[in-house]
């Protein structure tokens, strides 16, 4: 990856800086714009929704910002370090200490029992919480020891939260945490995300279709055609369980 | 993607396509099958082989049924032998010992020489001309020398030898190469390996051979060839009466003759290493096409309740997936056949090292072909069976239903999970292994077959490095050994301790004896040996050592099993040499002899026995290294001498050709040890790379590094590895013990002497193979997408 030309480390204050978000699929006629020039400030600890149809970019967004996935023009850059001049073990690097995911699909390791899912995590990190603390964050204190198989759809999705935050990471990265549940149960993983935002101040970019959602976060972005076509501050947030859907 | 013709149905395309998609672990798969296949038609046909070109060239050769031997009979006595009911054709024959100068080789080289009718081509045992032509019958010193002497020695055609025969010098010449069926094997007394250098075989004519040995118009051997379906026992029992007053000393069947025996030896042998060796390896080829087909329709049970729901028949499906199975096995068969036959090519080829054919053409054949390809298919639906037979049992929408998630309650499960200090990597590992125990288990066992095998193969060498340690440092210890043409009292002892170079002397006497007990007998010789030997000491093959007994007979563990003897029992001796006394000796011990069915008794003892002075037959002796060559040349020219053995030349001899056959064998039978490990590893990993590709992608996006996932992926397979370990190293020794022990028979007995460095040595060959299979795997791991998986459910 090619050095930065510009003494540009990102906004004061801001998180993320992101400047020409460019990501193009392919090459020639069949190329396909994911993201086309995205800039953008992040500041800590706030909860944003990405909104957008599918394909309209938001998923490449994240995992480029995720450290995922590399961006074909453009910087990232996170707390001033610029994100798309990192190699493949140095983004491990930053997934490993700064950051954290939950899939749409829970991403449960079927062996481990739910304390255990916790640590697998716990153990690679430098000043994680417990196992038991983590799961008692989501409500999980009396379902340690039960294995996937055991638990149903919301209660992974709890796990898989209390998995990410576990290692106290400055970010958390969802994807449609929501889009496998039931409403009722998407609530209550919703409310999950919402605590451990507010409590610990940890910022969360969460991905959805659902319109409704983005009325618990701070702030609004909607994708489209891999442009940003919204942005704007919720002057309320509310909380999920007043969500309606 | 290739285009497939358009009469593809579309089950086939899709067959066709998951092949070309499997192909690596295909791959793998075939490899293993064609090792398994290779050794079927390898061995079939090397049995075949051997036979039909042995039992061609005995009958076209004319190979005698019968050796009569004697001290010496009139030629008349022919025509009395041929009256006998049964016998087809007789011919007398002179056979003698003689050492031979050989210009470039310093020690005296033994010979065997056997008279040519004046016909020129013997009527039984006929020769092959190789090279020349057969001796003038009015130039005495023509003679024909047996081809692998001759290459071996350098002689060519014309060139000429120094035998000493019967105690006069002959200038001999050769004037052609020759095979004999006789000879297929060719060794010199008490040998087990051939030392074509060292050991020939000449044929001259008889009225030339009978001047040279003082015995014209008579001879001390007769062939006999017998009418079809003439009665073997009779025939024999009545030329020993013939023979009896001329010295006789036992007929034999063609069964007992050397070179047949070693040839029908190893035929058993090839027959116990194919009983053996291919199972193992189809027995793992089924288990791997177990493993990829099961993970297959797992991964597609979606499609197959889709077919369900279309309409497709359980057993067209089934049938579909069966068929899967058969064309992922083909590419293996074929290349089994082909490995086959070029194995069994050089298979021949080093054969002929060692059994010499005018002509020994390896020819599989089609039915052994059609046979592989049965097996082959066999075990490919063995193989199968289990996840057909599964494939029959789902309801179409049971199968569209997403398989249900893995249960990890059970009670070894949570055992895991009560062990704290486990990390979760390792803790993932071993529910994985304990979740399918049946798969890790056989995963191990494939593992521990290949451990096996290799032990087995390496351990023959341990076993041939003990057999030529027992007989060449402890048993003979003589520098020298040579055999006198015939027996000579103790001044010939005294003679030779005055030669240069000669530090000690020690006698042993032979004598021919038909030993019986009850209806059982054998022809075999007394060995007469001085109790305080240093130079020819009686082993056993632990290594043991033992004393020609004061009383009574010490008789190899063989020949107890032959005459159904143990120890104070009494035998029956006749011998057939000298006065011919007849008397009974108890057996006083039993020796695990390495080599031949040797029955020892005190030197001292034999002469009373014989009711002479005593004689020697030869000497060992002791030598001063550097005084060796002057003593080769004064005993090339002592008359009395007529075999000699170097001890250290022999060795090396048996090291060069056996070392070198041996070798290749081990550098075969490693590369399918390999190819089992990298067959059963590279199949296990991407197997679990399949089934965990979704766990360790979220592990890589969670931020794991790349050996920390590998961990968890490599971790399963070491596990599965190093518990093959022991279990190969107890496989590999049961194994090897019992090969050992099968190949043993009553021409030697092999000593078991697997050494721990051969079984570190296959551990480190199989942990290297893994290792580098499961790096083939890792790169895979490399590669993972980790963007698509996360959408995705499994």
């Amino acid at each position: 990856m090619a050095e930065p030309e510009t003494s540009f480390s990102g906004q004061e204050g801001s998180l993320y800086s992101i400047r020409g978000l460019t990501k193009v699929y392919g090459e020639g006629p069949t190329a396909v714009h994911a993201l086309r020039g995205i800039d953008l400030d992040l500041p800590r600890s706030s909860m944003v929704v990405l909104l957008g149809a599918s394909g309209s970019g938001k998923s490449t967004f994240l995992n480029i910002v995720g450290g995922l996935d590399d961006a074909t023009d453009g910087q990232v850059f996170f707390e001033g370090r610029e994100l798309t001049a990192l190699g493949p073990s140095e983004l491990t690097e930053y997934r490993r200490n700064s950051v954290s995911f939950v899939f749409q699909f829970y991403n449960l390791v079927a062996s481990l029992t739910a304390r255990e899912n916790v640590a697998l995590i716990t153990e690679i990190a430098d000043d994680p919480m417990t196992p038991e603390e983590a799961l008692a964050l989501v409500g999980l204190e009396k379902r340690l020891d039960h294995f996937p198989s055991q638990l149903s759809g919301g209660e992974q999705q709890r796990v898989a939260i209390a998995r990410a935050v576990a290692k106290r990471p400055k970010v958390m990265f969802c994807d449609e945490p929501t889009g496998a549940l039931d409403s009722q149960t998407g609530v209550i993983v919703l409310d999950a995300l919402d605590q451990v935002n507010r409590e610990l101040g940890t910022t969360t970019l969460l991905i959805t279709h659902n319109v409704v959602i983005a009325e618990m976060a701070d702030r609004l972005l909607r994708f489209a055609d891999g442009a940003l076509v919204e942005d704007r501050n919720n002057p309320r947030r509310i909380a999920p369980s007043e969500l309606k859907w | 993607m290739v285009s497939l013709p358009a009469w593809l149905g579309a089950l086939d395309r899709k067959l066709l396509r998951d092949i070309w998609r499997l192909r690596s672990q295909a791959f793998a798969i075939a490899l293993v099958i064609a090792a398994g296949i290779g050794m079927v038609v390898m061995s079939f046909g090397m049995i075949r082989s051997l036979e039909a070109t042995r039992d061609a060239y005995y009958d076209r050769y004319r190979f005698s049924d019968i050796f009569a031997s004697a001290k010496r009979f009139p030629e008349r006595q022919i025509d009395e032998i041929r009256s006998i009911n049964g016998v087809s054709i007789v011919e007398g024959r002179i056979t003698s010992g003689a050492t031979l100068d050989i210009p470039g080789i310093s020690e005296p080289i033994t010979t065997r020489i056997h008279s040519l009718p004046p016909g020129g081509m013997p009527r039984v045992n006929a020769l092959v001309l190789r090279s020349g032509r057969m001796p003038d019958p009015n130039q005495p010193t023509e003679v024909l020398a047996s081809e692998k002497f001759a290459d071996a020695a350098r002689i060519g055609l014309g060139d000429r030898i120094e035998a000493l025969l019967y105690g006069k010098k002959q200038n001999l010449r050769v004037v052609g190469t020759v095979l004999s069926p006789e000879y297929i094997y060719a060794i010199g007394p008490g040998q087990i390996f051939p030392d074509n250098r060292r050991f020939g075989v000449l044929w001259m004519g008889e009225k030339h051979l009978a001047a040279a040995l003082n015995s014209t118009n008579a001879f001390n051997e007769a062939l006999i060839r017998l009418e079809r379906g003439g009665n073997g026992q009779d025939v024999i029992d009545r030329i020993d009466t013939m023979l009896e007053r001329y010295g006789g000393r036992g007929a034999t069947l063609r069964s007992d003759q050397i070179s047949d025996r070693f040839l029908e030896n190893e035929l058993a042998q090839l027959s116990s290493m194919t009983a053996i060796l291919p199972p193992i390896f189809l027995g793992v080829a089924a288990f791997l096409i177990n493993m990829v087909l099961s993970r297959l329709v797992e991964s597609e049970r979606e499609i197959i309740g889709l077919l369900n729901a279309f309409g497709y028949r359980n057993r067209t499906i089934m049938a579909h997936y069966a068929k899967l199975a058969l064309v992922l096995s083909l590419p293996g068969l074929i290349m089994g056949m082909m490995l086959g036959n070029w194995m069994g090519r050089g298979l021949a080829g080093m054969y002929q090292e060692f059994f010499v054919f005018p002509f020994l053409t390896y020819r599989a054949g089609f039915d052994i072909f059609l046979i592989s390809c049965l097996v082959a298919m066999a075990v490919v639906l063995l193989g199968a069976a289990q996840t057909v037979r599964k494939i029959g049992k789902l309801t179409a929408a049971e199968a569209m239903r997403p398989p249900v998630p893995p249960n990890y309650s059970g009670g070894f499960a949570k055992l895991i999970g009560k062990i704290r200090k486990l990390d979760e990597p390792t803790r993932i590992i071993l529910r994985g292994l304990v979740r399918r125990p049946f798969r890790s288990m056989l995963g191990s066992f494939g593992i521990a077959a290949a451990l096996g095998l290799y032990v087995t193969s390496a351990g023959s060498m341990d076993n041939v490095g003990l057999m030529t340690d027992l007989l060449f440092n402890q048993a003979n210890r003589a520098d020298v050994n040579v055999t006198f043409a015939e027996p000579r009292d103790e001044r010939v002892l005294h003679e030779l301790e005055r030669l240069p170079g000669v530090m000690r002397v020690e006698p042993v006497r032979y004598v021919g004896a038909t030993l019986s007990a009850g209806h059982l007998s054998r022809t075999e010789s007394l060995t007469g040996m001085k109790p305080d030997g240093d130079l020819n000491r009686l082993v056993d093959i632990d290594g043991g050592l033992t004393q020609p007994p004061p009383r009574g007979l010490m008789i190899s563990s063989i020949l107890s099993k032959q005459l159904d003897v143990k120890p104070g029992d009494e035998i029956n001796v006749e011998i057939t040499d000298g006065r011919r006394p007849q008397l009974t000796m108890p057996v006083a011990g039993i020796l695990k002899s390495p080599v031949g069915n040797p029955a020892y008794v005190d030197f001292e003892r034999l002469g009373p026995i014989m009711r002479e002075a005593p004689l020697s037959s030869g000497a060992y002796l002791s030598v001063d290294p550097d005084k060796a060559d002057a003593l080769y040349r004064r005993l090339k020219d002592m008359p009395i001498i007529a075999g000699f053995s170097q001890r250290a030349a022999a060795l090396n001899g048996i090291e060069e050709t056996v070392g070198e056959t041996m070798g290749i064998v081990t550098l075969f039978n490693t590369g399918f040890a390999a190819l089992i490990v990298f067959g059963v590893v590279y199949n296990n990993a991407r197997i679990s790379l399949a089934e965990r590709a979704r766990d360790l992608v979220s592990l890589r996006v969670l931020g794991y590094r790349r050996p920390e996932v590998s961990y968890i992926l490599l971790g399963e397979l070491a596990l599965i590895v190093i518990a093959g370990l022991p279990l190969g190293a107890v496989f590999g020794y049961y194994l090897s013990k019992y090969l050992t022990a099968s190949m043993s028979g009553d021409l030697f007995i092999l000593p078991f002497a697997l050494t721990a460095e051969t079984v570190a040595m296959a551990i480190l060959v199989v942990l290297l193979t893994a290792a580098v299979s499961a790096l083939f795997v890792r790169s895979r791991l490399d590669r993972l997408d980790l963007v698509s998986v996360l959408k995705t459910r499994e």
